[in-house]
């Protein structure tokens, strides 16, 4: 049987022929993540500026009073208004292959499977695929001029396919622009390669949707770019601990408070206000999905909620914002529990949309059966 | 339009699918259903597997080639790891929560024994295959029945599956009344109606189907077959030769179904025990269209006291000797027993009792011969039902002779449901051993000149009676194993039935080629008794419905669930 990988194997004696190179103990072995992965990149993400000077400005009409900072949302759901329709998730898996030494310089090599999915939502709440894709990319240091040379990356790329892409991890982005090691720069490249997939497949398929049918997508509205679609909410499940809210008394000064002091006051059933974020761009908030007695402290079972705005600047109205997070509490349940840890704030169609993904990731006994360096390599 | 509909493909209920943990193999496979598909368990399925079917006559045929199986158990299962996450996914164990956005995601997996594949190709089946219901030939080729020839088929009721679709359950004949195997057993629980009303069900499957067929003579098949019923329990079997009420239009069609005709049996002779009232017979009804009354003068037992005696304890074996001498003192009139002519004589007469006294007789001591006289006179005295007289009336027939004139093409009917046990031992033991010895030696004192039936077919219920388990040494256990393991070659077929077959004599259960199981409780199913059946099958034994039954059979390569029609003769009514 051939394996399904074997548009690797080109690329792989290409580099085993034209550099040295030091294969990973077993020929590849996984690039675990950090579990807070997603919380640092939602930090990443966001602007220097407002993680220095907190958020300030309330986003939504009419302006809240700086002494009603939550709302009540009561949930909405299914059986009310089906609001949400389409959700959509990314997933990774990231291999280190080996180091790769050509002349005086050396780098990581890395393979990555990326795979975004939408979900659709049916009237009686089962889930169909509506889109997914998978990709492999191989990840290699190039621009910077530390790592492959140019005439060998020429000959992978001539390697490309559909489904197949050489990738320069030197090139900049948002995500592994300010990362120093190369191996963490590379994962970071390759998750940013994620959400670039999962925007190109939600704006494919926007379209398609019906004029009420909201998408959820997993994490923050910001990807690659920003997705600007209208119907389209960002739930992040992690998300950055560390920002801070600075709210104008009136005329009376500013009151600080750290995330932690403005979540701790959130009931359940309830969201916070909104803000601007990313210049204007977004409005966020947090919805606590569960009871603080249910779970282990007061940032848990809060998911943060991000809207593009209409116009940079632009607050949204406040009651759409209590419509969605009224929504989104009503997919409290089922969930994930003893599958994955971050259950009490995860969306459980979200959780599928990954699943669906991970089980067309290709295995890891498959993955590691075509890795196959030529002979000469392993001479150093 | 009916080319049309020929043409639409049978749908897909699901896919098969194999898993790092359970894995398909060449015995088994499992399959997810697609939502809302409903099947159970003993459904027949189909899938597209490995190599080329072949042809009924072996050769390649050109066709991918098919796997048939048995459907066994079915599973729900979800992502849910454990319980608690269900709890918790149910706001923490609010019961009134129903409201659910996305249901959980879960799945029907049915799990499938390997019936057999049409191109002999026994790897596993292979992951993602669409799986189909069985076809009606699809069960047929599955079951093997497609192997047997079309004269040895015998119906046994439908097959009856979840999508509807129902086809006829074949029994091989050879496997049913020899000589390639032989007998049914039938065990389930009483009260259902099943047991019995099968067993006649079959009789009249085996008449009818030889009525068809036609002998090298010219006769009538059916002309060949005798048949013995036994009727042990009130007035159940004393009416088969009349017309029950007509069947409904689902009995009819099963019927139908069948090519046969919902009829009562013809040529039925009834034999019905005497009672202690004079000239009258001790049974709960009295057939319609006549009977014969029997019972047992000393002469006609003489030779079968060891029957009669056959429950009494003996340890040392000195009453076993004492019984065998006075049955050859009687047969053989030996000069001691000159004056012993009736049941009176033997029991206050010489030679067991002088002067009123029971004696030493021979090498038997005396305590032994009073024993012997303390057992027969309870039997034939004082706790008989009228069964034993000293001298037979000229309307009251010896059961014997009577059974030894058996003729092709009848149905006789031994009525014992109101004798006591020791006395339906012995009539029972009586009419085992005169088929036997009938069908196995020379027929001596047969006086018809009608040729010996070539399949003499007994029916029996509650044979834990007469072959228990953990008994040895019983002469009436002994000429019930004969049969069984002698008698498909003989063409003494044994059609018997029993609550539990863990009771019976496992040489009886284990040499019938056909076993049926009704409804059985959880306690007798886990007995080492049916380690034949899977342990997932196993369990659907306790929720058989009425008319249900489990069908294995040496054809068939697993069990397989019928339902056959109610019997067309006349029945009791319920409660009376």
């Amino acid at each position: 049987m051939r394996s399904p990988l074997a548009f690797l194997k080109p690329a792989l004696e290409l580099i085993g022929t034209n550099a040295t190179v030091l294969p990973a103990s077993g020929g590849a072995f996984e690039d675990m993540a950090r579990p807070d992965i997603e919380e640092a990149d939602d930090r990443f993400f966001g602007s220097e500026k407002e993680a220095k000077e907190g958020f300030r400005d309330f986003a939504e009409t009419p302006v809240p009073d700086w002494r009603e900072l939550y709302r009540p949302t009561p949930p909405i759901f299914r059986s009310d208004e089906q609001v949400f329709r389409y959700f959509c998730d990314g997933s990774i898996k990231t291999y280190f292959l080996g180091t790769i030494i050509e002349g005086n310089r050396s780098y990581p090599l890395e393979l990555t499977q990326i795979g975004s999915a939408i979900l659709y939502r049916q009237e009686n709440g089962a889930l169909k695929v509506a889109k997914f894709q998978r990709r492999i990319l191989l990840l290699v240091p190039y621009s910077d001029g530390r790592g492959i040379s140019q005439s060998l990356l020429e000959e992978l790329k001539k390697c490309e396919s559909q489904d197949f892409e050489v990738v320069d991890v030197a090139v900049a982005d948002p995500l592994s622009e300010r990362r120093q090691d190369p191996r963490d720069k590379a994962g970071a490249k390759a998750r940013f390669e994620m959400h670039r997939l999962e925007q190109q497949l939600i704006e494919q398929f926007a379209p398609a949707r019906n004029a009420d049918e909201w998408t959820i997508i997993d994490g923050g509205i910001r990807k690659s770019a920003f997705i600007e679609l209208p119907r389209t909410v960002g739930v992040a499940k992690s998300f950055d601990r560390t920002p801070t809210f600075t709210l104008r008394k009136g005329n009376k000064g500013t009151i600080r408070k750290d995330i932690s002091g403005l979540l701790v006051g959130l009931k359940y059933g309830h969201r916070t206000v909104s803000f601007f974020a990313h210049g204007g761009k977004v409005a966020f908030w947090y919805v606590r999905l569960r009871e603080q007695g249910e779970v282990d402290y007061p940032l848990m079972g809060v998911v943060k909620v991000e809207v593009p705005t209409p116009k940079e600047g632009e607050p949204i109205d406040a009651n759409l914002a209590d419509h969605l997070s009224a929504a989104l509490i009503g997919e409290r349940n089922v969930t994930p529990h003893g599958l994955d840890k971050r259950w009490h704030a995860h969306l459980y169609p979200i959780f599928q949309a990954e699943r669906v993904i991970k089980s067309n990731f290709f295995s890891e006994p498959v993955l590691l059966a075509s890795i196959r360096w030529p002979r000469r390599t392993v001479e150093i | 339009m009916n080319d049309q509909q020929e043409q639409i493909p049978p749908p897909i209920i699901g896919k098969t699918s194999a898993t790092e943990r359970d894995a398909n193999s060449s015995d088994r496979f499992n399959f997810w259903l697609a939502p809302e598909q409903i099947i159970n368990p003993f459904d027949i399925v189909e899938v597209e597997h490995m190599g080329e079917a072949r042809d009924s006559e072996g050769k390649p045929s050109g066709r991918t080639s098919r796997s048939y199986g048995l459907v066994t158990t079915i599973e729900h299962k979800t992502d849910s790891p454990n319980h608690l996450a269900n709890f918790v996914s149910s706001n923490f164990g609010d019961v009134n929560e129903d409201n659910v956005n996305t249901p959980r995601v879960g799945t029907n997996v049915a799990k499938v024994n390997i019936l057999s594949n049409n191109g002999e190709v026994y790897m596993p089946v292979q992951s993602d295959r669409p799986v189909l219901f069985a076809s009606p030939e699809g069960i047929s080729e599955a079951l093997g029945i497609d192997t047997m020839a079309e004269k040895n088929r015998i119906p046994a009721g439908l097959i009856k599956m979840s999508n509807g679709a129902s086809t006829v359950a074949y029994l091989d004949q050879e496997f049913m009344l020899g000589p390639e195997g032989a007998h049914i057993n039938m065990a389930g629980i009483s009260g259902l109606a099943t047991k019995t009303s099968f067993a006649m069900f079959m009789l009249q499957s085996v008449l009818q189907k030889a009525e068809k067929r036609k002998a090298s003579d010219g006769s009538s098949l059916s002309d060949k077959i005798a048949v013995i019923v036994l009727n042990v329990k009130q007035g159940d079997l004393l009416q088969i030769d009349q017309t029950g009420e007509p069947p409904s239009v689902d009995q009819m069609e099963m019927w139908e179904a069948m090519n046969m005709e919902p009829r009562p049996f013809q040529n039925v002779q009834y034999l019905l025990p005497r009672s202690n009232s004079p000239g009258t017979p001790n049974s709960f009804i009295e057939p319609v269209k006549g009977y014969q009354m029997y019972a047992y003068a000393l002469a006609d037992a003489a030779d079968k006291l060891d029957l009669l005696l056959s429950d009494i304890s003996d340890q040392s074996g000195a009453m076993d000797a004492l019984v065998g001498d006075i049955m050859q003192g009687i047969v053989n009139r030996e000069p001691a027993f000159k004056n012993c002519a009736s049941w009176e004589n033997l029991l206050n007469g010489e030679p067991l009792v002088k002067n009123g006294k029971t004696e030493k007789w021979g090498d038997h001591y005396a305590s032994t011969v009073g024993k012997f006289r303390r057992h027969l006179r309870r039997i034939t005295k004082t706790r008989t039902t009228g069964l034993f007289t000293n001298s037979r009336a000229r309307n009251e027939l010896n059961l014997t002779e009577q059974i030894r004139e058996i003729e092709g093409g009848h149905v006789y009917v031994v009525d014992i449901a109101r004798l006591n046990d020791e006395e339906q031992k012995l009539v029972f033991g009586d009419v085992l051993r005169t088929v036997y010895e009938l069908k196995a030696e020379d027929p001596e004192n047969r006086i018809t000149r009608k040729p010996i039936p070539e399949k003499v077919i007994f029916f029996v219920d509650e044979l834990n009676k007469y072959a228990p388990a953990g008994v040895r040494g019983s002469p009436i256990l002994e000429q019930v194993l004969d049969i069984a393991e002698r008698g498909r070659s003989l063409g003494v077929i044994l059609f018997s039935a029993q609550q539990f077959m863990s009771a019976v004599h496992p040489r009886v259960t284990g040499n019938s080629a056909t076993k049926i199981l009704g409804r059985t409780g959880a306690s007798e199913i886990a007995s080492p008794d049916y380690r034949f059946l899977d342990d997932d099958l196993k369990v659907n034994l306790t929720r058989l419905g009425k008319g249900e039954l489990i069908v294995t059979h040496a054809v068939y390569r697993q069990p397989v669930r019928i339902v056959f029609p109610r019997p067309a003769y006349k029945q009791r009514q319920p409660g009376t």
